[in-house]
């Protein structure tokens, strides 16, 4: 049931492999391109898997000194890009300081991230941490003059569905007048790169970077890494109103659970993540036949899209062949613990853009993946219900449930 | 630190037999001691792991995987990508301890890692109350760990320094019930423009691992429990009240100038510290 003054996001800000703006992320998305490349900021020689989806660069944002910007680690930019972005949209940017304004960041790793980049390139703040100690978050929250609480969560590759789960709950507490949630991670590194390679969870189609993520097909052979990240401003509807601020959707339902089965492996048995989506609908007030489009997790490893078919065969039974699943990874890599975040933002794109984003590279299904797939080429719809599911290392499994306003 | 390879197969004195070589051979050190805290707040109050199936986990853990990627950056500068660990985004990531912890005790509710550098407590009772709030899950591990002294010197091996500690506080909260009668209530208010002015309290410390396990002490300790209590300040003009509850206490919900969770469930002593 949808709350008498429900949740709404009213801003977004963002930077991905597919696009430094919303609407380049939207167009390129509903046009079925890949954003995966050869990797090219750093040697590459003796990793497994040579490609990833990368953000250039990120856009310094307008009104803050370039050349501080330019000093930055790439994840502090990512975020403040992300940040003002979303606020600028929201058109909150100028007012932050009249409000309570909260801060939520999913982020799983945001100092490893900082020392390894910093220790490789000869720096000491691995050494000297003590000396560099305040997260970016705080950061950003400090110089941005925001007054309300933050928070940084990791639920892995599940993050950016408990940070918006937060900012929504901080909302109806009270806690604040306005959140900027989502997502960021910045995590194609050298070593990065390399540990997930000698994982053998990606894809090592190295000769062919952008049919490399196929979600669902027959011959993927593991995830391709990516960076990026999306940030949102909620508020509540009421405000909204006031305001007559521009609505991309309602946060409407959430659900959480966990395998305990193993922290890098799907649990073999549904009932966890089914729980968790079961948990989102009936949160968002929604049955199974009210959903008109399900961004799967789907990361296009052999076992995470079989076990996820799974789940949604559980959850929507013989409904499954109608409703539309596609897995964007397909063309922006995975964003690990930014990718929530930004299928969130999918999602908004399919319900503003009255399309579903497709599956790419999926030519030749599995059979043991039997959905109804947006294949290769996006397609009109009509999207009132989207559901979006994350699944992360530590056996983390979230559904987020947004509808359209 | 010099605990941890035995905490590793043996996280308290009661496991037997002990657990598979493999169980916790690649996780942190903060994930060791986390998974010892549960151990110890579980025995303490004669709990059985399997009562807590749908709980959550949040862990805080202070800086996490240091030495990890110390140890790792000598490697990969040494020996290339075939260095690499693969084991290090699953086991040292903010997100390792309350994955380890979801796994081991089999606790089926979301886990979450929260926070990992200053403001660890603030940001997971923060994070504790609005989950609860939802009343999603029936109840939360809040688990917090940090070294002592904080970010102490590692090598360019990701080794410790001799005489580092690794300490953890676990506490089983759930969200208030009216008929608690007796107890520890914590009360998160967040900080912000509009804030609530703090009653009257005992000053307490920072609100951190060691000032969280003070104050909890204190309270176990207190008998006159109807005036015991102790205000902890958060940012910006937040505070956590943290008071032990009689068969006279208030304790209604109360929307809007705080969240309460009562840490009742496991008596009035929620926590446990690793062996050092």
């Amino acid at each position: 049931m949808t709350p008498s003054n429900p949740v709404w996001i009213t801003g977004v800000g963002t930077a991905t492999p597919l696009g430094h703006t919303y609407k380049d992320f939207a167009d390129s998305l509903l046009a079925g391109k890949s954003a995966v490349g050869r990797v090219t900021t750093f040697p590459i020689g003796d990793h497994p898997s040579q490609m990833a989806g990368q953000v250039a660069e990120v856009p310094c944002p307008p009104g803050h000194d370039a050349a501080e910007f330019a000093g930055l680690h790439r994840l502090e930019q990512l975020l403040r890009w992300c940040m003002v972005g979303a606020l600028r949209d929201a058109d909150w940017w100028d007012r932050r300081r009249e409000v309570r304004v909260g801060l939520v960041l999913g982020s799983g790793a945001e100092w490893l991230e900082m020392w390894e980049t910093d220790a490789l390139s000869g720096g000491s703040k691995l050494w000297e941490a003590h000396r560099h100690s305040e997260s970016m978050l705080r950061r950003a929250l400090r110089l941005m003059e925001l007054s309300g609480p933050c928070l940084t969560v990791s639920a892995a590759c599940a993050s950016g569905n408990y940070a918006l789960m937060q900012a929504r709950q901080w909302l109806e507490l009270g806690w604040v007048d306005v959140c900027v949630a989502g997502a960021c991670d910045m995590a194609v590194t050298p070593m990065s790169l390399a540990c997930f390679g000698n994982l053998r969870a990606l894809s090592r189609r190295n000769a062919d970077p952008q049919a490399a993520s196929r979600p669902f097909d027959r011959n993927r052979d593991g995830f391709v890494m990516a960076e990026g990240g999306a940030m949102f401003v909620l508020e509540r509807a009421d405000s909204a109103r006031r305001r007559g601020a521009r609505v991309y959707a309602e946060v409407a339902g959430f659900g959480a659970s966990s395998d305990a089965h193993n922290m890098v492996i799907p649990s073999p048995d549904p009932e966890p993540a089914t729980t968790a989506m079961r948990q989102a609908l009936d949160d968002a007030g929604v049955t199974p036949s009210e959903v008109d489009y399900v961004n799967a997790h789907a990361t296009s490893t052999p076992v995470g899209d079989v076990a996820e078919t799974r789940v949604l065969n559980a959850v929507f039974g013989d409904w499954l062949k109608r409703v539309p699943v596609s897995s964007t990874k397909s063309m922006t890599g995975h964003l690990l613990t930014a990718a929530a975040a930004v299928e969130a933002l999918a999602c908004v794109a399919a319900m503003d853009r009255g399309a579903l984003p497709p599956t790419i590279n999926l030519d030749d299904p599995d059979p043991e993946c039997d959905l109804c797939h947006v294949a290769n080429e996006a397609r009109p719809a009509k999207v009132r219900v989207a559901a979006s599911n994350s699944f992360g290392f530590g056996g983390s499994n979230t559904c987020l449930v947004l509808k359209a306003v | 630190m010099e605990a941890v390879p035995e905490l590793r197969r043996k996280p308290a004195p009661w496991c037997d037999p002990p657990l598979p070589i493999n169980a916790l051979k690649q996780a942190d050190e903060q994930s060791v001691a986390a998974i010892s805290a549960v151990h110890h707040a579980l025995h303490h109050y004669g709990l059985a792991a399997a009562a807590f199936r749908d709980w959550g986990v949040l862990a805080a853990p202070h800086y996490m995987g240091r030495t990890a990627v110390a140890g790792g950056v000598h490697r990969y500068q040494n020996e290339g990508a075939w260095g690499a660990s693969p084991h290090l985004p699953a086991h040292r990531s903010l997100h390792s301890p309350s994955g380890t912890i979801s796994q081991l005790f089999k606790f089926r509710g979301p886990n979450i890692g929260v926070c990992g550098g200053p403001g660890c407590a603030t940001e997971v009772l923060a994070a504790a109350a609005a989950l609860l709030d939802r009343k999603h899950v029936p109840g939360l591990w809040v688990v917090l760990t940090a070294f002592d002294p904080d970010l102490p010197p590692v090598d360019r091996t990701g080794a410790h320094a001799p005489g580092t500690h690794c300490a953890a506080l676990a506490l089983a909260l759930t969200p208030p019930r009216p008929a608690t009668t007796s107890g520890i209530r914590l009360r998160v208010i967040a900080g912000g423009a509009i804030c609530v002015p703090p009653p009257t309290a005992e000053s307490a410390p920072a609100l951190d691992l060691f000032g969280l396990k003070s104050v909890l002490e204190a309270l176990a300790r207190e008998t006159e429990i109807s005036r015991a209590a102790f205000i902890l300040p958060m940012e910006a003009g937040g505070r956590v009240e943290v008071e032990k509850i009689g068969r006279t206490a208030e304790h209604a919900h109360r929307n809007g100038d705080g969240a309460a969770l009562d840490a009742r469930l496991l008596c009035s002593l929620p926590l446990a510290e690793t062996q050092r």
